[in-house]
């Protein structure tokens, strides 16, 4: 064989391998809207883990940033389901299940409760919203701040003395915008709670209304101007939560509101210093939530997909979460070493609120833009 | 192919129309099929007829409006900051050479090979709080510096940079117009450098210059990372602004109602751009 005809016999032996290859590896298309530390996560850490734990499936990680994108694929599925055809979508990493409105009704998602997986049953109970979504990693928003500059033992416990402390250390508190990111969001979203009497509950997927909007909001957004000229710049705000871990980092400011999952990986990368300190308030906790993955019926690879959901709850998986992601397991403790859940007790939720998405949320991100957002003095 | 152009005069019109149509296609494809899509998607609705309301809620929103006078001054303030910035660079360029106008060169365009993501990040490790400027001027017991990172001036700053290249290319090119025997000859004469530049430089590359302001304001008006990352969240510039409203607020009729607003301002620019053109083609003023 000289070298020309080697070349071409390799050639098409590559053609055919990789043929077949495709042919036999089902695609798995997984979607998700969050940060880039989740789809790092699941390109470098989950994908290799799953795929070589059930040969002959291939994980497809799409990523559909910001959230209103991801809202388009799932509409896309919702109108596929009523033309029986293919969604084109296996799995999403995180959506709210209610959403879109009448999709549970029209059996949109896959109720997990009756769809057989192995490892459900050891799912925490606190973390399951509905069946149509199954949690299977928690973070929740709490304060970070720099322990040189503020004593771990003053740090503020309630919303009155963070908003003490926030106009008695005017330039040292930032958030960032509530549309880029969760953890500006989620301290916004705090604030209503506080002037509505700190009950999570009063707000819910589906019952929006313009007045009870007006009503509330108004209130917050008079805390947040009445904060604002204490912040950083006398009234900046981040584009994201990077941008606030940054400043923080810079120590251009003192406390800044942040993702547990973030805060603990930018420690553990050196990116934030050791003597960052983490504290979560006690009459209310900030928001978080547990992501709830969900898998629409007409998936073209519903098994393999259930099948990647049951994976994800696999102690193997959890361990990760905790690990590799910062995040608080979807199973119940009890289902993990007990050296694991010993070294992260500090952070350890006791209560996780949540804000709902969709119109609540519509109504805080752009009210927010034009009710506070522009009370900026640069004098 | 070059046998057909050459086969006479009617072959060659058509192989010369065959060449055009690709790109003439792919615009009316891509850009004028879109625009009128979005012109008539805001004011005709099929079901209800006629309604201008969402061009009237634009221009009563005082939000919006600020937005849009945000925008207008920026892309004014940074044209013309380019341009002055660029003028003495592309000067000391057309009228030197050697190792020293070559580096000069260099670092010039450079910004042309920076992603904008990354010029707004080493913005803010530079001139950010506690950034590379503060920690010089710390060392020297001076004050620390007034950061522009999240004030109008942080995008300014950026886009200015991040736009030089461009702006430096097109007035060295109207700047070869110039010849040196004129500028010689006036210098023989008793000019000043002055003089120089308004007699003689000048009235050469004035339509490259009107062709430089187009380009910016037409880059300008949509610029989107530079002032999302280094701006602050309000005013913002009308390329966050119709992202925001299209994807967070999920309203996508105010949001092409935005953008075709915002084309208009565009178009305008873009006619004195081919007017300032069809002008050079005459022969230069």
């Amino acid at each position: 064989m000289n070298r020309r005809e080697f070349l071409m016999a390799g050639a098409a032996a590559g053609l055919v391998a990789s043929t077949r290859f495709a042919a036999a590896a089902t695609r798995l298309d997984l979607y998700t809207a969050s940060d880039a530390n989740i789809s790092d996560f699941f390109n470098n850490v989950v994908k290799p883990a799953f795929e070589a734990a059930n040969p002959g499936l291939e994980l497809n990680v799409v990523i559909a940033r910001p959230a209103a994108a991801l809202d388009a694929v799932v509409q896309r599925a919702f109108a596929a389901l009523s033309t029986k055809s293919d969604p084109q979508l296996d799995i999403i990493e995180q959506y709210e299940p209610m959403l879109p409105n009448g999709g549970i009704e029209a059996g949109l998602w896959t109720d997990f409760q009756k769809a057989g997986l192995a490892n459900y049953g050891a799912v925490n109970k606190l973390a399951i919203q509905t069946a149509y979504g199954l949690p299977y990693r928690g973070s929740q928003v709490l304060l970070a701040y720099d322990s040189t500059k503020l004593p771990r033992d003053k740090a503020p416990k309630t919303f009155a003395d963070l908003a003490a402390w926030i106009k008695a250390n005017p330039g040292q508190f930032i958030y960032n915008r509530p549309d880029k990111g969760g953890s500006g969001g989620n301290f916004i979203n705090r604030v209503v709670h506080e002037v509505s009497g700190r009950d999570p509950l009063k707000f819910k997927v589906d019952n929006y209304t313009q007045a009870s909007a007006d009503e509330v909001l108004a209130k917050a957004w008079a805390v947040l101007n009445d904060l604002a000229p204490s912040l950083y710049e006398k009234g900046a705000y981040t584009s994201g939560n990077s941008a606030s871990l940054q400043l923080l980092a810079q120590g251009a400011v003192t406390m800044i509101p942040a993702w547990s999952d973030q805060v603990l990986q930018a420690i553990a990368k050196g990116v934030l210093p050791e003597t960052t300190g983490l504290v979560q308030l006690t009459d209310l906790a900030l928001c978080g939530g547990f992501s709830q993955a969900v898998v629409p019926t007409n998936a073209a690879h519903r098994d393999a997909a259930l099948k990647f959901a049951d994976f994800m709850l696999s102690q193997e998986m959890q361990t990760a979460v905790i690990e590799k992601l910062g995040g608080f397991p979807g199973v119940d403790w009890s289902n993990l070493p007990k050296a694991l859940h010993d070294k992260y007790a500090d952070v350890i939720p006791s209560s996780i609120p949540t804000f709902p998405s969709g119109e609540w949320t519509k109504a805080v991100q752009d009210g927010w833009y034009r009710n506070v957002a522009p009370n900026i003095s640069r004098t | 192919m070059i046998a057909a152009l050459r086969s006479g005069m009617m072959g060659g019109r058509l192989s010369g129309l065959l060449l055009v149509a690709l790109p003439v296609a792919l615009l009316i494809w891509l850009v004028l099929w879109p625009v009128l899509q979005a012109m008539v998607g805001t004011v005709y609705f099929p079901g209800t007829g006629f309604s201008t309301a969402s061009y009237a809620y634009f221009f009563t929103d005082d939000y919006s409006l600020r937005n849009l006078w945000l925008t207008l001054w920026v892309t004014a303030l940074t044209s013309v900051l380019r341009v002055t910035v660029a003028m003495p660079i592309a000067l000391y360029l057309r009228f030197r050479t050697g190792s020293v106008a070559a580096l000069v060169q260099a670092l010039a365009l450079f910004p042309m090979f920076v992603p904008s993501v990354l010029v707004a990040y080493a913005f803010i490790r530079v001139l950010g709080p506690n950034g590379i400027v503060d920690t010089v001027l710390v060392a020297l017991h001076l004050p620390k510096l007034m950061s522009p990172y999240l004030t109008p001036a942080g995008p300014i700053i950026g886009l200015v940079w991040d736009g030089l290249p461009l702006t430096l290319l097109l007035l060295l090119s109207g700047l070869g117009r110039v010849s040196i025997a004129s500028v010689d000859a006036a210098r023989d004469l008793g000019a000043g450098s002055w003089t120089l530049f308004t007699r003689i430089i000048l009235p050469r590359i004035q339509s490259s210059i009107i062709v430089t302001l187009a380009f910016n304001v037409l880059g300008l008006f949509s610029a989107f990372t530079l002032p999302f990352l280094l701006g602050p969240a309000s005013p913002e510039m009308m390329g966050p602004y119709m992202q925001r409203t299209f994807s967070d607020n999920a309203d996508p009729l105010n949001a092409t109602t935005q953008a075709v607003i915002t084309f208009a301002f565009c178009a305008a620019f873009g006619l004195i751009y081919v007017r300032a053109i069809a002008k050079g083609r005459k022969g230069p003023a």
